[in-house]
C-alpha cells in the first residue's frame, strides 16, 4: 500500500514530463495555419461554381492528411524536433499505473463472502467489506453481474510525508531548470505555467480529498453438481483511478472465465500486466475548455491536429531513439494513425495472446465515472410520469413545480440539495442500479459541478448501512427492497423498476433562510416579481404562468430529443446547459440578496469595463425586471439548498482557482454578451460594441493591460536586424504565448458559441453592420477562428450566406486598399 | 388511489396480506421452502446470497416472503428484516443435532427482539425424510420454545422441503392467526 501515490494522474505525469520539455506551448496551430488562410483568400474566385466551392472546402480538409503525411515525411530527416510539445494524457513514462489492483472474492457457502486472492498485494481496508461488495445481494439468481464501486482510500500520514517531499524536490527542480537557463528563464517559465492550466484543473479533485479508486466487478454463478450445494460463485475486480472503468469490461470477461478454469493467483497477475501494459501514451492532453468543445460536437476530426503532432513527436522520438542506436528497430517500424473519432482513443490489450480492442475517451468530464446513459435514466421516470402523474409530498428544495414537478427535476433538485437519494431495483442486476446512479451523478453535474461521485455508492447492501448512514447526502444504489420500508434512510427514493420516486414522509425541513424571506409573499423580491411586465414583451410573461422555473418546458424538449433520437450527446449538453443557467441564477440570486455572489469573481471591474473593452455587464440575460425577479424567486427554494452543498463550495472553489490562474478572461463575460444579441434587439449601437468588444477580446489576447500594445491590440514590434539570439528569443516566446492565449480565448468563444445554438452564426450577424468598422472586425475575428482548430469546424458549418458576406467584405477591403 | 381502492376491495373479500421473514441457519432449506411455496415443484437451490423475497397467495392471504442468506458472518444482517414483520418463519434442519444449540441461540436472539414482539412464530422441523430427524416435540423441546418464545404464539411444524410436505399447513396455521396489519 505504501507505494500508493495519492495524488491524480496528471499531476505526476506532468512531474515526470517537466524537465525534459520546457519551452512548449500547448497547441498553437501554427503548422494549420498555411493552409487555411490559403483556402480563405482562393475562395472568392470559386464562389459563383457552388459544386466548386464546396470541393474547395474538402481539399481544405484533405490537405491536412496530406499535410500529415509531408510532416511525418520531414521528421524522417529532421531528427531533432524543435516545435512545442503536446504532452499525453497518460505518458508511458508515468509511474501511475492503469489498474492497481485486482481481486478475486467467492461466497464460501460457510463462510459467506470471502477473499481469495488480490494481487500484486492485498488493497488496505476491510477485506470483508469489499468480499461482500463483490458477491451482490442475489448474486445466485443469475449467472453473470456486474458491479461497480469505489473506494476512498484515505490518504495516511506516511503517505502525506511523501507528497511533502515530492512537492519540495518539483520545486527544487523548477529553481535549477530556472537558474540553468539564465535570464530566459523567466520567460519560458511563464509559458511553462500558462501551459499548466490542465494540471491545476486536474488537481482540483485534490480539495476534496485523494482520489477515488474505481472498482469494476464482474461476478459468475456456475451450477457445478460435484461441488457440495451445486454452485461456485465468484467474483474478480479491477481497481483503477480511471473513470473509464467500462473499457476493461471485455478483459475482465475472459479473465475470471480463466479463472474458474484455474483458480490461481497467477491469472490475476497476467490480467494485471496485460491491461498495465495498455498504451494510451499517444492520446493528447486537452485542457478543460478543448474537453467541453470536443464533447458538444460531433465532428469526428475536431482537434485531430493534437493527435497528429504527438505523433510526430513520437516518430522524432523515435528517430531520435534509432540514431543513437538503441535496440529498439520494432519502433521504427511501428504505424501511428490518428483516431477515426477523436472523441474515442484506440488502444489494444494482449491478454493471453488475444488482442483485445479497448476504446478509450479522450474528453472525460468531472462526475463521469463509466458508461451510463442519462436517456435510459430519464425514460425510466418520464415515461410512468407523462402516462399517469403522482403528486409528491412538498418540499421547497424538491418540488420546485409543485406537487406535479417532473421526477427527473425532482432528482436533480435532490442532488443539488445533497439530499440522500436511493436507487431501488428489486430483483434487476446490481449493474442496472449502479448505472442508475452514475447517470445521476452526470445530471446533477452536468460537467460542471462536483462531489458527487465522491458520496456516489454505486452499489451497496445492507451490511454497509450504518457507514452510508453516517454520510450527509449520499446517492447510493441497492437491489434490496427492505430499503424501502425505512424511509428513515432515505429522502428520495427511486424506484428503478416502477419508475416512481418517492419523497420520504421522514424528510427533514428546509429551514427558512433570507433569500425565502426576501422573496416571500411581501418581501421586496416578491414585490419586484409581480410587476407586470407586460409593457416589456408580456407574452412571455403569460406563457411562463404555469412553469415560473421553465423546467417544464426544459423537461419537454428533453423528453422530445430522447423521441427524436438525438443522442445521449445532446441530452448531456442540454443538462449541461441548465446546471450553467442555474449557476448562474444563483449568481444572481446572491447578488439581490447578500450583494455580491462568489460564483461572479470580477463582476466589479467587468461591470466598470476596467480594460476598456467597451462593454459592461455579466450574468444572465433577462428581458426585464420582473420576469429576472420571477425567474429567481421561482428558484429560491433549491438556490438556497444548493448553497449550503458541497457541490457549491467545491464550484466557489474551482471558480477561485481558475481566476488565480487567469485561465478566464478578465473584464468581459462573452456568454453574457453574445446571449444580449440572441435573445434581446440591443439596437445597432449597442451590437457594434459587442463585436467590437469581442475582436478586442481575441486581438488583445495574451498582452498586459498595461502595456503599449493593449488599447489597439497589435503584434510586438519584432527585433531589429541587429538583435541578439536572446532577443530574438525572447520575440519568439512572446509571440508563442500570445498565439496560445489567443487560442484560449477563441475557445472561450466557442464555448460561448455552441454548435448546438447556431455556432457562429450570430457572431456573423457582424457582418451585416451598417458600420465598416464593426464588419471589418468581425472579418479579423472570423478569420481568427478558421485559422483555430476547433474554430475551423465551426467556420465550416456556418451557412453559405454568412460566408459570401465575409469574402465580399474582405474583397471589398482589399480592393479599397 | 388505486392502493386504497385495492385494500378497500380486500377488506370486502376478506383478504390479507402478510409479511413474513425466513430465517435460519445456513442450508437448513429456506430457499427451497420458499420456491416450493411459490412454484409447488421441487428447485435445486444454492447458497443465497444476500436474500430473496417472493409473494406468495394462499387462501385469501397474500405472503411476503422474505428469506435471507443464513452464514454465519451474514447474520448480524437479519436485524434491518425485522420491523414491519408479522411473522418469523424459522427453519431447522432437524437431522443436524450437532448444530441445534447454535439454532436456538439464534432464535432466542431474534424473536426476542423489541420489533419483533408480535410476530407470530412457525418453526419449521424441515427434513422430516431424513433417517433418525428429530420431531416435533423433540425439537420443541431441544429448542426450549416454552421458555424463550413465551411470549409469542408459537408452532413447530414437520415438513420437507423437497416434497412441500407440512408447508402449506404452515402457512395456514400463519394466515388463520394473522392479526390483519392496520
Amino acid at each position: 500500500m505504501a507505494s500508493l501515490a495519492h495524488r491524480p494522474a496528471g499531476q505526476l505525469a506532468r512531474s515526470s514530463s517537466t524537465a525534459s520539455n520546457r519551452s512548449r506551448s500547448n497547441s498553437i496551430p501554427y503548422n494549420r495555419q498555411a493552409p487555411a488562410s490559403q483556402s480563405a483568400t482562393n475562395l472568392p474566385q470559386n464562389l459563383p461554381q457552388e459544386a466548386a466551392y464546396s470541393s474547395q472546402q474538402q481539399s481544405a480538409h484533405s490537405s491536412l492528411d496530406s499535410q500529415k503525411q509531408q510532416a511525418a515525411a520531414e521528421q524522417q530527416t529532421v531528427t531533432e524536433y524543435q516545435g512545442p510539445v503536446l504532452r499525453s494524457q497518460y505518458p508511458a513514462d508515468s509511474p501511475e499505473n492503469h489498474v492497481e489492483y485486482i481481486l478475486v472474492a467467492s461466497f464460501d457457502i460457510d463462510r459467506g463472502s470471502v477473499m481469495e486472492h488480490q494481487y500484486p498485494g492485498p488493497i488496505s481496508g476491510d477485506e470483508n467489506m469489499l468480499a461482500e461488495l463483490m458477491l451482490p445481494d442475489q448474486a445466485h439468481m443469475r449467472n453473470q453481474d456486474w458491479t461497480i464501486f469505489f473506494l476512498h482510500k484515505d490518504t495516511t500520514a506516511e503517505d502525506e510525508a511523501r507528497e511533502e517531499r515530492n512537492q519540495r524536490r518539483r520545486r527544487r527542480r523548477r529553481r535549477k531548470e530556472l537558474e540553468e537557463s539564465g535570464a530566459t528563464g523567466q520567460i519560458q517559465d511563464d509559458v511553462v505555467d500558462d501551459d499548466g492550466d490542465d494540471e491545476s484543473e486536474e488537481s482540483d479533485d485534490d480539495a476534496e480529498g485523494p482520489p477515488l479508486i474505481y472498482v469494476l466487478n464482474l461476478v459468475n454463478t456456475k451450477q457445478d453438481q460435484s461441488v457440495k450445494r451445486g454452485a461456485i460463485v465468484k467474483a474478480m475486480a479491477i481497481c483503477t483511478r480511471h473513470s473509464f472503468l467500462h473499457i476493461y469490461k471485455p478483459l475482465l470477461l475472459l479473465a475470471l472465465e480463466e479463472y474458474f478454469r484455474a483458480p490461481m493467483v497467477e491469472k490475476l497477475a497476467s490480467l494485471y500486466n496485460a491491461v498495465n501494459s495498455m498504451d494510451l501514451s499517444l492520446m493528447p492532453r486537452l485542457t478543460p475548455l478543448e474537453r467541453h468543445i470536443l464533447q458538444a460536437s460531433d465532428t469526428k476530426d475536431m482537434f485531430v491536429e493534437k493527435f497528429s503532432l504527438m505523433i510526430q513527436q513520437r516518430m522524432a522520438e523515435d528517430a531520435q531513439r534509432l540514431s543513437q542506436g538503441s535496440q529498439s528497430s520494432t519502433s521504427a517500424t511501428t504505424k501511428y494513425q490518428v483516431p477515426r473519432d477523436t472523441h474515442e482513443f484506440e488502444s489494444r490489450v494482449m491478454y493471453n495472446g488475444i488482442p483485445v480492442p479497448i476504446k478509450v475517451p479522450v474528453a472525460v468530464t468531472p462526475e463521469t465515472v463509466g458508461d451510463f446513459s442519462l436517456i435510459k435514466l430519464i425514460s425510466t421516470f418520464s415515461t410512468p410520469h407523462s402516462t399517469s402523474p403522482q403528486a409528491f409530498t412538498l418540499h421547497p428544495h424538491l418540488t420546485t413545480s409543485g406537487p406535479m414537478t417532473h421526477p427527473i427535476i425532482v432528482l436533480i433538485n435532490a442532488l443539488l440539495t445533497q439530499k440522500r437519494v436511493i436507487f431501488l431495483g428489486h430483483n434487476q442486476p446490481s449493474g442496472s442500479v449502479a448505472e442508475a446512479v452514475l447517470a445521476a451523478c452526470a445530471l446533477a453535474s452536468g460537467g460542471i459541478l462536483k462531489g458527487f461521485t465522491r458520496h456516489a455508492f454505486p452499489y451497496t447492501d445492507l451490511t454497509k448501512i450504518d457507514d452510508l448512514l453516517k454520510v450527509p447526502g449520499f446517492i447510493a444504489g441497492v437491489t434490496n427492497p427492505a430499503f424501502s420500508h425505512k424511509p428513515e434512510w432515505w429522502d428520495l427514493l427511486c424506484d428503478l423498476p416502477t419508475g416512481r420516486m418517492k419523497i420520504s414522509p421522514k424528510i427533514e425541513q428546509a429551514p427558512i433562510t433570507d433569500g425565502m424571506t426576501f422573496f416571500q409573499q411581501g418581501g421586496p423580491g416578491a414585490s419586484a416579481a409581480s410587476k407586470d411586465s407586460s409593457l416589456n414583451g408580456g407574452h412571455t410573461s403569460s406563457a411562463n404562468q404555469n412553469d415560473p422555473t421553465g423546467d417544464n418546458a426544459f423537461m419537454e424538449s428533453i423528453v422530445s430529443s430522447i423521441t427524436n433520437r438525438h443522442g445521449e450527446a445532446v441530452i448531456r449538453t442540454k443538462i449541461r446547459a441548465w446546471v450553467h443557467r442555474f449557476t448562474l441564477i444563483a449568481a444572481t440570486f446572491e447578488e439581490i440578496v447578500y450583494g455580491a455572489s462568489a460564483l461572479h469573481i470580477g463582476a466589479s471591474e467587468t461591470d466598470a469595463d476596467a480594460y476598456g473593452y467597451g462593454v459592461v455587464g455579466h450574468g444572465l440575460v433577462w428581458p426585464d425586471e420582473a420576469s429576472r425577479m420571477r425567474d429567481i424567486q421561482a428558484q429560491v427554494g433549491r438556490i438556497e439548498g444548493w448553497r449550503q452543498s458541497r457541490s457549491y463550495f467545491s464550484l466557489i472553489g474551482d471558480l477561485a482557482r481558475a481566476w488565480e490562474r487567469g485561465d478566464a478572461l478578465r473584464g468581459i463575460d462573452l456568454g453574457y454578451h453574445i446571449e444580449r444579441l440572441k435573445t434581446l434587439r440591443v439596437g445597432d449601437a449597442a451590437a457594434a460594441d459587442v463585436y467590437l468588444a469581442m475582436s478586442r477580446a481575441v486581438e488583445r489576447a495574451g498582452l498586459d493591460p498595461d502595456s503599449a500594445e493593449w488599447e489597439d491590440g497589435a503584434d510586438e514590434p519584432g527585433p531589429g536586424p541587429g538583435a541578439s539570439g536572446l532577443e530574438v528569443r525572447t520575440h519568439e516566446i512572446r509571440v508563442a504565448r500570445r498565439e496560445k492565449a489567443r487560442y484560449d480565448v477563441i475557445n472561450q468563444l466557442l464555448v460561448a458559441l455552441p454548435e448546438s445554438s447556431g455556432g457562429l452564426f450570430y457572431l456573423s450577424l457582424g457582418l451585416f453592420h451598417k458600420d465598416t468598422v464593426v464588419r471589418m472586425a468581425v472579418v479579423r475575428l472570423l478569420e481568427r477562428i478558421m485559422v483555430h482548430e476547433a474554430g475551423r469546424h465551426f467556420w465550416a458549418s456556418l451557412g453559405r450566406f454568412a460566408k459570401l458576406a465575409f469574402f465580399r467584405i474582405k474583397r471589398d477591403a482589399e480592393g479599397g486598399a | 388511489m388505486g392502493t386504497s381502492i385495492s385494500k378497500m376491495l380486500d377488506k370486502i373479500f376478506g383478504s390479507k396480506e402478510m409479511r413474513l421473514l425466513m430465517l435460519g441457519l445456513d442450508a437448513a432449506g429456506k430457499t427451497t421452502i420458499l420456491y416450493n411455496l411459490k412454484l409447488e415443484q421441487d428447485v435445486t437451490t444454492i447458497p443465497t446470497v444476500g436474500f430473496n423475497v417472493e409473494t406468495v397467495t394462499y387462501k385469501n392471504t397474500k405472503f411476503n416472503v422474505w428469506d435471507v442468506g443464513g452464514q454465519d458472518k451474514i447474520r448480524p444482517l437479519w436485524r434491518h428484516y425485522f420491523s414491519g414483520t408479522q411473522g418469523l418463519v424459522f427453519v431447522i434442519d432437524s437431522s443436524d443435532r450437532d448444530r441445534l444449540d447454535e439454532a436456538r441461540t439464534e432464535l432466542a436472539r431474534i424473536i426476542q427482539d423489541r420489533e419483533m414482539k408480535d410476530a407470530l412464530l412457525l418453526v419449521f422441523a424441515n427434513k422430516q425424510d431424513i433417517p433418525g430427524a428429530m420431531r416435533p416435540d423433540e425439537l420443541s423441546r431441544r429448542l426450549k420454545l416454552d421458555e424463550i418464545a413465551r411470549n409469542h404464539l408459537w408452532k413447530v411444524e414437520p415438513s420437507c422441503a423437497t416434497t412441500g410436505e407440512g408447508i402449506f399447513e404452515g402457512l395456514a396455521w400463519l394466515g388463520n392467526n394473522v392479526v390483519p396489519a392496520k
